[in-house]
C-alpha cells in the first residue's frame, strides 16, 4: 500500500495467475518426474529391462529442459511478479520465512546439479552412479515441495501463527500435511500422464503395453493419493473458509462450481487411466492427451479454489488482498488510507475526483480493473448514488467485524455476519469514502460520454 | 517529501542478526556473479569469436547450458537477503521500472533456450546462426536492467522523477561507467577462462593450433578489456555523487582497503597478462591470471556492498528495525547447507569419475 502501484493492463490477478500456473505445473511435474523416473530406472537396472531404461532416457531430456530451465525461470518469475504487485505481502512472507526459503534454495542447488549431471551421464557412468543422481534429484525436488508447501498453505490457514508469530506455528499449519499429500499425488499423476507419451514411442508392442499399464498404475496411485489429500485438505479448512464454497448455500457460487468441476475432472481422468490399465494395447496418443488435459484441469481447478478461498485476504486473517492489515483498519479509518498510500497522490491534482481515484487504486485496483477483468465500471453502471452510498457504508462497517472479531479455530470472523465476505472492508476517512463515491459515479458519466464521443 | 515516499519498515522483525544477512548476502552474491560473468562474457565472446573459433564457441555454449541454470539458482539467495534488509528500497525500485523488470524474465527464457538451440546446432556441426548473438543480446539487456534497478534502489531522491518520467531511470551519471565496469569484467573473466580451459585441455589433447589460438584469443580479450577497465573504474569512482565518494573514503581502512586491494589485483592482472606471449607454454601465468581475476571480483563485490551502505546511510534504512532471530530454523538451514553442498560435491565427483571399465555395463 505504501509502494507505488503498478497494475498491468490485464489485471494483477491475471498476471499472477499466468506466471503461477505456468510455474506450479512445471514444478510439480519436476517433482513427480524425479520420483517416477527414479523408480523406473531402478526397476530397469534390477530387471535388466531395456524398455524401462529407454522410457527413463526418453523422458529425461524434457525433464531437464523443462524443470531446470523453465522451472527455475518461472520460479524467479513468481518472485518478480509478487514483488511488483504485492510488495507488502512479499515482505511479510520474507520476514517470517526467509530461512525456510534459504533452506529450499539449498535443495534447488542439489536439484539443478544432479539434473544436469543425470542427463549428461547416460552411457558414461556405472548404473549405480546414475541411480544415485536421479534419486538425489528426486529427493531434492521433493524437499523443495515439502518446504514451499509450508509457506503456500500458511497463506490460506495461518493457524496459531496469528497469535504467536512463530515460524513453526505458521509453517506446520492446519492444511500443511493434507495439502502436501494432495500435491504429492498431483506430482505423481502428472509425471505418469506425461511419461505415457514417451511410453507410446516404444517400438516393441508387448513392451509398449507393459509400459502403458505400468504408467497407468502410477497414475491411479497418484489420483487416489490426491483425492485422499484433497478430502483431508477440505476437512482441515476452518469453517469460515469452507462456507465460501462448500456449504448448503455457498457464499461464492463460482468457487463452489470450481469445486464440482475439479472433482468431476478427477473422476473422468480416473476412468481414462483405468481404460489404459485394462486395455493397454488400445492406448493411443489422443487418449493420453485427453488424460493429461484432465489431470491439468483438476490441478488448475484446485489452485483456483485454493487462491479463491483465501478471499478477501492475501494472508488469511492477517493481511487483505489490497495490502491492508487487519490490525491497521482502525488507524486508517482515523488517519485516512491516503496517509499510507502516499505514492498514489504524487503528481496528482488535489481535487476530490483525483483523491477518489487514488482511494480506488489503493483499495480496489488489486482485483478490479476499470474496464477489463472484474470491471468496476460495469459494476457501478446500474447503481444510483443512494445505492452506492449504501454499499460503501456497509463495506466500511464490515471493518468493525474484523476489528472486534476474535480468532478461533473457525477463523477470524464469522463469515455469516458479513454481506461481502469475499471483499476487504472499506477503510479510510469519511472524506475519502465520499471522494471514492464521486470517482465511481464519474465512471458512469465517462462511459456514456465515451459512447457519445465514439458515435 | 522524498523520505515520505520511502515505504514504512516492515512491522515484522528481522529473523536474524543483521550482520549475518550481510555476510550471507555477499557470499551468495559472489557465487551468483561468477556464473553471471561466465554467461554474459562467454556468450559475447562466443559471438565475437567468429566461425573460425568453433572450439571456443562450443566451449561457452556448452558451459552456459550449465552456467545459466547455476547463475539463476545462485541468484535466488541474494534476492532473498536483499529483501530481508532493504526490501522497501528494492521493491520500490523494481516497481518504478516494472515493465523492464518483468521483461527480464522473457529475456532470460529467450536467452536460455537460444543457447540450447545454438548448442544443438553446434553439435550437428552447423554454425550457431543467429541464436548465439541474440542470446548474448538478451543477457546484455538483462545486465542493463539489473544495473538500472541497482542504482535506483540506492537513490530514493530519484524515485519521484522516475515515477513521473520512466526514461529518467537511466539518467544517472554513474549508470554508464557502472554498467561498463560490469560488462568489461565479464569479458575479462570469460577471456581468462577460455585461456585457462585451453591450457588444461592441451595437457590431455596436446598443444593443437586450435587450442593455442583459443588461449591467445582469451588472453588478448582479457588484456584489452582490463586496460579499458582501469580507465572505466576511475571514471566510475569519480562519477559517484560527492557525498557518497567522501562517505566511502571516510570509512577508513574498512572501505578503502578492499577497494585498494581490488585495484592492485587489477593492476597485477594487467602485468601478468601483458607478459604472456604463448599461453599454452605459460600455464602458471594463466593460472595466476585466474587467481588475480577471482581475487579482484571478490574484493570488488565487497566494495560494491559497502558502497550500497554509504548510498543508503542518508536514509537510515534499518532505523527502528526489530531483530528477533529464528535460531532454530537458521540451524536447519545451516545443516541443510552443509549436507546439501557435501551431497552435491559427492554426486558431481561420482558423475565425473565413476566410469565403467571395459565390458562393464553403463547407465
Amino acid at each position: 500500500m505504501d509502494y507505488p502501484l503498478w497494475i498491468p493492463g490485464i489485471g494483477a490477478g491475471v498476471l499472477i495467475g499466468i506466471v503461477a500456473i505456468a510455474h506450479v505445473l512445471v514444478s510439480h511435474f519436476a517433482v513427480g518426474g524425479g520420483i517416477v523416473m527414479a523408480v523406473v530406472e531402478t526397476m530397469a537396472v534390477k530387471r535388466q529391462d531395456q524398455a524401462l531404461r529407454n522410457l527413463a532416457k526418453r523422458t529425461s531430456l524434457i525433464l531437464i529442459l523443462v524443470s531446470t530451465v523453465f522451472g527455475a525461470i518461472s520460479g524467479v518469475g513468481i518472485w518478480v511478479t509478487i514483488g511488483l504487485l504485492h510488495p507488502v505481502a512479499t515482505s511479510a512472507l520474507i520476514h517470517s520465512y526467509v530461512w525456510g526459503w534459504a533452506t529450499e534454495w539449498v535443495f534447488f542447488i542439489l536439484e539443478v546439479a544432479t539434473a544436469l549431471a543425470y542427463i549428461a551421464t547416460w552411457e558414461k557412468v556405472r548404473p549405480r552412479t546414475h541411480l544415485l543422481l536421479i534419486w538425489l534429484y528426486a529427493f531434492a525436488a521433493f524437499m523443495s515441495l515439502v518446504i514451499i508447501q509450508g509457506i503456500i498453505s500458511f497463506m490460506l490457514t495461518p493457524g496459531k501463527w496469528l497469535e504467536t508469530h512463530a515460524f513453526a506455528d505458521g509453517f506446520f499449519n492446519p492444511t500443511y500435511v493434507p495439502g502436501l499429500v494432495l500435491r504429492t499425488g498431483i506430482c505423481i499423476f502428472l509425471a505418469g500422464a506425461y511419461m505415457a507419451f514417451a511410453a507410446l514411442r516404444e517400438q516393441d508392442e508387448a513392451a509398449r503395453a507393459r509400459l502403458v499399464r505400468f504408467l497407468g498404475a502410477v497414475q491411479v496411485v497418484g489420483i487416489l493419493v490426491a483425492y485422499g489429500g484433497y478430502r483431508w485438505w477440505e476437512a482441515a479448512l476452518p469453517e469460515s473458509v469452507r462456507a465460501l464454497f462448500h456449504s448448503a448455500s455457498p457464499k461464492l457460487p463460482a468457487l463452489a462450481a470450481t469445486r464440482h468441476f475439479l472433482l468431476w475432472m478427477l473422476l473422468v481422468y480416473l476412468v481414462f487411466v483405468l481404460f489404459a490399465l485394462v486395455a493397454p494395447k488400445l492406448q493411443r496418443w489422443p487418449v493420453a492427451a485427453v488424460a493429461l488435459i484432465l489431470a491439468f484441469a483438476f490441478f488448475g481447478g484446485y489452485e483456483r479454489l485454493r487462491e479463491g478461498a483465501r478471499k478477501p485476504f492475501i494472508i488469511r486473517d492477517y493481511m487483505f488482498s489490497n495490502g491492508v492489515l487487519v490490525s491497521e483498519i482502525a488507524t486508517l479509518n482515523e488517519e485516512g488510507v491516503l496517509s499510507k498510500a502516499k505514492w498514489l497522490t504524487v503528481g496528482q491534482p488535489n481535487d476530490p475526483l483525483a483523491k477518489g481515484r487514488a482511494v480506488f487504486k489503493a483499495e480496489c485496483a488489486m482485483c478490479h480493473t476499470q474496464n477489463g477483468y472484474l470491471s468496476i465500471r460495469k459494476l457501478v453502471e446500474p447503481m444510483d448514488e443512494d445505492m452506492l452510498s449504501g454499499i460503501l457504508a456497509t463495506m466500511k462497517e464490515e471493518g468493525e467485524e474484523y476489528i472486534s472479531g476474535k480468532y478461533t479455530h473457525k477463523g477470524h470472523v464469522a463469515t455469516e455476519n458479513l454481506d461481502y465476505p469475499y471483499m476487504p472492508p472499506l477503510v479510510g476517512t469519511d472524506e475519502e469514502v465520499e471522494a471514492l463515491k464521486a470517482y465511481l459515479l464519474s465512471l458512469k458519466g465517462t462511459s456514456v460520454a465515451e459512447v457519445r464521443h465514439g458515435n | 517529501m522524498v523520505t515520505n515516499l520511502i515505504p514504512a519498515l516492515d512491522p515484522a522483525p528481522i529473523p536474524g542478526p543483521v550482520w549475518l544477512f550481510h555476510v550471507l548476502w555477499v557470499v551468495t552474491f559472489l557465487l551468483h556473479m561468477l556464473f553471471v560473468n561466465v554467461v554474459l562474457g562467454g556468450s559475447l565472446l562466443a559471438t565475437f569469436a567468429g566461425s573460425g573459433r568453433r572450439g571456443l564457441q562450443s566451449f561457452f555454449v556448452n558451459a552456459n547450458s550449465w552456467a545459466i541454470s547455476f547463475a539463476i539458482t545462485f541468484g535466488i539467495a541474494p534476492l532473498l537477503f536483499v529483501q530481508v534488509l532493504y526490501g522497501r528500497f528494492f521493491y520500490t525500485a523494481t516497481i518504478l521500472v516494472a515493465g523492464s523488470w518483468l521483461g527480464m524474465l522473457g529475456l532470460l527464457t529467450l536467452g536460455y533456450y537460444l543457447n540450447y538451440l545454438a548448442k544443438f546446432r553446434l553439435q550437428k556441426d552447423q554454425g550457431p546462426g543467429l541464436a548465439l548473438p541474440v542470446a548474448a543480446l538478451c543477457f546484455v539487456l538483462i545486465s542493463v536492467i539489473q544495473v538500472m534497478v541497482n542504482l535506483l534502489h540506492l537513490q530514493p531522491s530519484r524515485w519521484e522523477g522516475v515515477w513521473t518520467q520512466a526514461a529518467h531511470a537511466l539518467a544517472d551519471p554513474t549508470f554508464v561507467p557502472r554498467w561498463l565496469h560490469f560488462l568489461l569484467a565479464s569479458l575479462a573473466m570469460a577471456g581468462a577462462l577460455a585461456a585457462y580451459v585451453a591450457v588444461r585441455r592441451s595437457r590431455s589433447e596436446g598443444q593443437t593450433p586450435e587450442l593455442a589460438d583459443m588461449a591467445r584469443f582469451g588472453v588478448k580479450v582479457a588484456l584489452y578489456t582490463t586496460v579499458v577497465q582501469l580507465v572505466v573504474g576511475f571514471w566510475l569512482l569519480l562519477a559517484l555523487p560527492s557525498p557518497v565518494l567522501s562517505g566511502f573514503m571516510k570509512g577508513g581502512a574498512a572501505t578503502t582497503l578492499p577497494l585498494g586491494l581490488g585495484i592492485l589485483a587489477g593492476i597485477g592482472l594487467l602485468v601478468v597478462l601483458a607478459q604472456i606471449r604463448e599461453p599454452l607454454a605459460e600455464a602458471t601465468k594463466v593460472r595466476r591470471v585466474m587467481e588475480f581475476l577471482v581475487g579482484a571480483v571478490v574484493l570488488m563485490i565487497v566494495t560494491r556492498h559497502q558502497l550500497r551502505e554509504v548510498y543508503l546511510a542518508e536514509w537510515k534504512p534499518l532505523e527502528g528495525a526489530q531483530v528477533a532471530p529464528q535460531w532454530g530454523v537458521f540451524l536447519v538451514f545451516l545443516v541443510t547447507f552443509v549436507v546439501g553442498v557435501a551431497l552435491t560435491v559427492y554426486a558431481m565427483f561420482k558423475a565425473a569419475t565413476d566410469k565403467p571399465g571395459a565390458g562393464e555395463p553403463a547407465a
